[in-house]
């Protein structure tokens, strides 16, 4: 990289980690300036003519005149930020800073309506030339559909379409965990892609921290922001757009009635990617939004070949999976049926066998020993092979 | 002019003697009042001068000092008022020192001269010395409960200035009145449904396990709590006088010619505050609501919105049955020996332990597991999930087990765990465990499973060993513990941490 091409990069960096920094803002200050121009602009607060895309003034969106309050807050983290430093810093963390319009910008977005004006990836960018799928959902899933997020994360990644989602808990790291468990298995494998809204050196949600090294590691990782930006709520609807951009089909497992996959869903549409739903129980509060969506004429999502299908691909026959778990016996048998794949307490299961409780309790914690049911609180699930 | 007299006043749940000195001497009228008397104490004056001139009697135009021996403790309330009076009447010459004699005196005064009953007169008997009683006639079935005193039941002062002049006998109680018929306790019999919920309070009864139930709005779980002073036993005599002597401190109506003989169950709201749950209030320092409930069940509905240090405070007592509180004037210790039953709703939306159910942000969530802290919900043996009862069993006619079937069990259990040296199991030893709680091999692999899995953590299986005993004890097994006994502990020991802090069902 040359000197100048250094201090572009620098300069972008200073400008997207500006507070209150969004990607619309951030894009009409490039597109305008360039990063150096607009820095320095930036720095003395000489930006009062810039419009947004749409036509909007790029302070005055906030009443009582907030704009004035961030044009000075961004003059004064401008003119005291270090666009060397800040380059240096990415550079030493492994993090790629690409500019939207340079070589080495993905195509993958690089012709999307919102794309990114500055993309911070760790991590190879080829791994998004492939067919992309992104998977979706609710944080708050049920076991049943983090495990068939898991399970459609692991048979797309084997059929060499790379899993797009965004390492939040519940369905979308669920989603990862299976791209992940495949991922080195073999020819042909796709590489996990990982769309974040916070710097790339700021894990969030924590517990996540395994699956992130992880999918940096084996795949990529993106952000539009920063190193050392903090998660904010507003930034989850940009990077929801991000995932929507990639995906070349996106697939939604459990959604509750209103939720940010159903945001994800609306990005979707506006770029004309076909939208999968797998439909779940109508009981289920977390297959609410999922089910509507399957209500409004979206296709069913009822296992890896249906998204094949939906990408143009040919799905591989399906082969029976094995399942190593002991069989369970009679009884255990019977009371899996009656979970009927719903959570269900220990009441619910008395009331629904008639089985005394202390034949149920033993029988359940056989299945749970087995590997057939999960318990978390007092709620039991089935657990798919 | 000197008059003494014998009395009494309380703190916390004890009685302390007091002596009564008043003395009169020439001078500007005055009244005044020393030894650490609280203000309810020091309005005396008003009260036993307006008595005095309304039975008749002269009020001193002189300096009047009013001694309350030993000036260390701290006298609180109006219990004094008699002794003051009869006091003043020797002191100004209206009553003769040996027409007193070796009589104590216990009573509040009415303006009208009136004898009014006393806060925790079975507390202050004790301390009154030897002689006869004079009390208020109120009191005397309080009185009349512990030990054989010669009682004076009085109703007016000028009845006992006409006694103490010699005009009329002392009176004396009449005969004692029969227990009154055992309360109506609500009856097991009338939930319908929800069988593990009906198990664990019958497990906690029996096993004197604390309990803590899960589960949606209206879900019955303040109609369950209520139905396990039903299954617990009858006090026994010190049980009894304990929690008489608490109810009678703390000014609750105890139950007229009889002692409190059946577990009190005590319901404070969530607004509680730290003191009135566990005591020292006012210079009294009357007993809190776990001293209310000792013997017997305090039930926290919505144990999450009560203030954190509330229930911090809990946990002191929890561990050692007595809570000592400290305050400036004195220190004191009440028992509170209770069965704790909490309910609370997993999250604001009331649904959040279904995978997949809950309807609240992660901020609201995280605000409201704050709320309750790990170490006291460590304390609860047993955790279930309440759910709706089926609208099938609300309308059918099928009435569940009723509670004395249930109390029945309860006793046998009971008496199992005191054979083995505790008064319930929940108290057993962890090194006597291996002992008495005996692992079959299937139970035995059962909780290695649930360990290594890491289920269970090592002070969860001393309490599950614990549940397990005190449901074979109810199974009748007495001896070794199977899958089944030790299969039902666990399933009545929800994981607390998965059901409040979690918003993430199962990533993976």
């Amino acid at each position: 990289m040359t000197a100048p091409d250094r201090h572009r990069a620098g300069a972008a960096i200073v400008l997207a980690g500006l507070p209150g920094m969004g990607p619309r803002r951030l894009a009409a200050l490039l597109d305008a300036w360039g990063p150096i121009e607009a820095l320095a602009r930036v720095a003395s607060g000489r930006i009062e003519r810039l419009e947004l895309s749409d036509g909007t003034p790029l302070l005055a969106e906030m009443p009582l005149d907030r704009g004035d309050t961030l044009r000075r807050a961004w003059a004064d983290a401008a003119s005291s930020a270090d666009p060397v430093a800040a380059q240096a810093s990415h550079v030493e963390r492994g993090v790629a800073v690409v500019l939207h319009g340079d070589p080495g910008y993905p195509d993958a977005l690089a012709h999307d309506i919102e794309p990114p004006a500055v993309l911070f990836a760790l991590g190879s960018l080829e791994h998004l030339d492939g067919p992309r799928a992104a998977i979706v959902g609710t944080r708050r899933c049920t076991g049943a559909g983090a495990g068939l997020a898991r399970e459609l994360g692991r048979d797309l990644t084997a059929a060499g379409v790379a899993l797009v989602s965004g390492l939040a808990l519940g369905i979308d790291g669920a989603a990862h965990r299976g791209a992940l468990d495949v991922v080195r298995g073999g020819p042909g494998r796709a590489a996990p892609v990982g769309v974040v809204g916070c710097g790339l050196d700021v894990v969030y949600p924590e517990r996540h921290r395994d699956l992130w090294d992880a999918v940096a590691a084996s795949g990529v990782l993106l952000s539009e922001t920063p190193l050392g930006v903090r998660p904010a709520a507003w930034r989850f609807p940009a990077r929801n757009r991000i995932i929507a951009a990639l995906a070349d089909v996106l697939v939604v497992v459990e959604s509750h009635a209103v939720g940010g996959s159903l945001h994800t869903v609306t990005e979707a549409e506006r770029r004309d990617v076909p939208v999968l739903a797998v439909p779940g129980s109508v009981r289920s509060p977390a297959a609410a939004g999922t089910n509507q969506l399957l209500a409004e004429g979206c296709h069913p999502a009822r296992d890896a070949a249906d998204v094949l299908v939906a990408l143009g691909l040919t799905p591989a026959a399906r082969r029976p999976r094995s399942d190593r778990r002991r069989a369970p016996d009679e009884a255990g048998a019977a009371l899996l049926e009656a979970f009927a794949w719903e959570p269900a307490t220990l009441e619910q299961l008395a009331v629904r066998t008639g089985a005394s409780l202390g034949s149920l309790a033993v029988n359940l914690e056989a299945l749970v020993a087995q590997g057939w049911v999960t318990v978390r609180g007092g709620w039991y699930e089935r657990v798919a092979p | 002019m000197l008059g003494i007299v014998p009395s009494a006043s309380l703190l916390g749940v004890d009685g302390h003697a007091v002596t009564v000195e008043v003395h009169i001497t020439k001078g500007l009228p005055s009244f005044t009042v020393v030894g650490l008397p609280d203000t309810s104490c020091r309005e005396a004056r008003d009260r036993v001068r307006a008595a005095l001139q309304s039975s008749g009697c002269q009020w001193p135009m002189q300096r009047v000092t009013v001694n309350l021996a030993p000036p260390t403790v701290r006298k609180v309330g109006s219990g004094l008022d008699l002794a003051i009076a009869v006091a003043m009447l020797v002191a100004s010459g209206q009553v003769q020192q040996p027409q007193v004699g070796s009589r104590a005196f216990l009573g509040e005064l009415g303006l009208d001269g009136t004898v009014r009953g006393v806060a925790g007169t079975i507390c202050l008997i004790d301390a009154t010395g030897d002689g006869p009683l004079v009390l208020s006639a109120d009191g005397v079935d309080e009185a009349r409960l512990v030990g054989t005193r010669v009682l004076h039941p009085v109703r007016a002062l000028r009845e006992v200035v006409a006694c103490l002049r010699g005009e009329a006998p002392w009176p004396v109680p009449g005969p004692a009145l029969d227990p009154p018929p055992p309360p109506g306790l609500p009856d097991l019999a009338e939930v319908r449904g929800q069988p593990v919920a009906r198990f664990a309070l019958e497990v906690a009864a029996a096993g004197g396990h604390h309990l803590l139930m899960f589960g949606p709005p209206g879900s019955g779980k303040t109609m369950l709590a209520a139905r396990l002073p039903g299954l617990l036993p009858p006090l026994d005599d010190r049980q009894a006088l304990e929690t008489t002597r608490i109810h009678s401190a703390a000014g609750l109506t105890i139950p007229r010619g009889a002692l409190v003989r059946h577990p009190p169950f005590r319901s404070p709201h969530h607004g509680a505050s730290s003191v009135a749950l566990v005591g020292g209030g006012t210079a009294l320092m009357r007993p809190g609501e776990i001293s209310a409930a000792a013997n017997g069940v305090l039930f926290l509905d919505e144990l999450a919105e009560f203030a954190p240090h509330v229930l911090d405070a809990l946990r002191q007592p929890l561990e050692e049955g007595v809570v000592r509180v400290a305050r400036a004037a004195a220190t004191v210790a009440y028992p509170a020996r209770f069965l704790l039953v909490g309910a609370m709703n997993p999250c604001p939306c009331g649904y959040g332990s279904q995978p997949g159910g809950c309807r609240c942000t992660d901020s609201a969530r995280v605000r409201y597991q704050r709320r309750v802290s790990g170490p006291l919900l460590d304390r609860f043996d047993l955790r279930v999930e309440v759910g709706r009862p089926r609208v099938e069993d609300l309308l059918g006619h099928d009435r569940g087990e009723s509670s004395a079937a249930v109390a029945a069990r309860v006793i046998e259990a009971r008496d199992l765990a005191v054979m083995r040296g505790v008064r319930t199991n929940a108290e057993l030893p962890i090194d006597e465990l291996d002992a008495v709680a005996p692992l079959a091999e299937d139970a035995a692999s059962l909780l290695e499973g649930a360990l290594r899995s890491g289920r269970l953590s090592a002070r969860g299986l001393h309490r599950v060993r614990r549940v397990a005993r005190t449901i074979a004890d109810l199974q009748g097994a007495p001896h070794q513990l199977t899958s089944t006994h030790v299969a039902l502990a666990l399933g009545l020991r929800v994981d607390a941490s998965a059901v409040i802090s979690d918003p993430q069902a199962l990533a993976g």
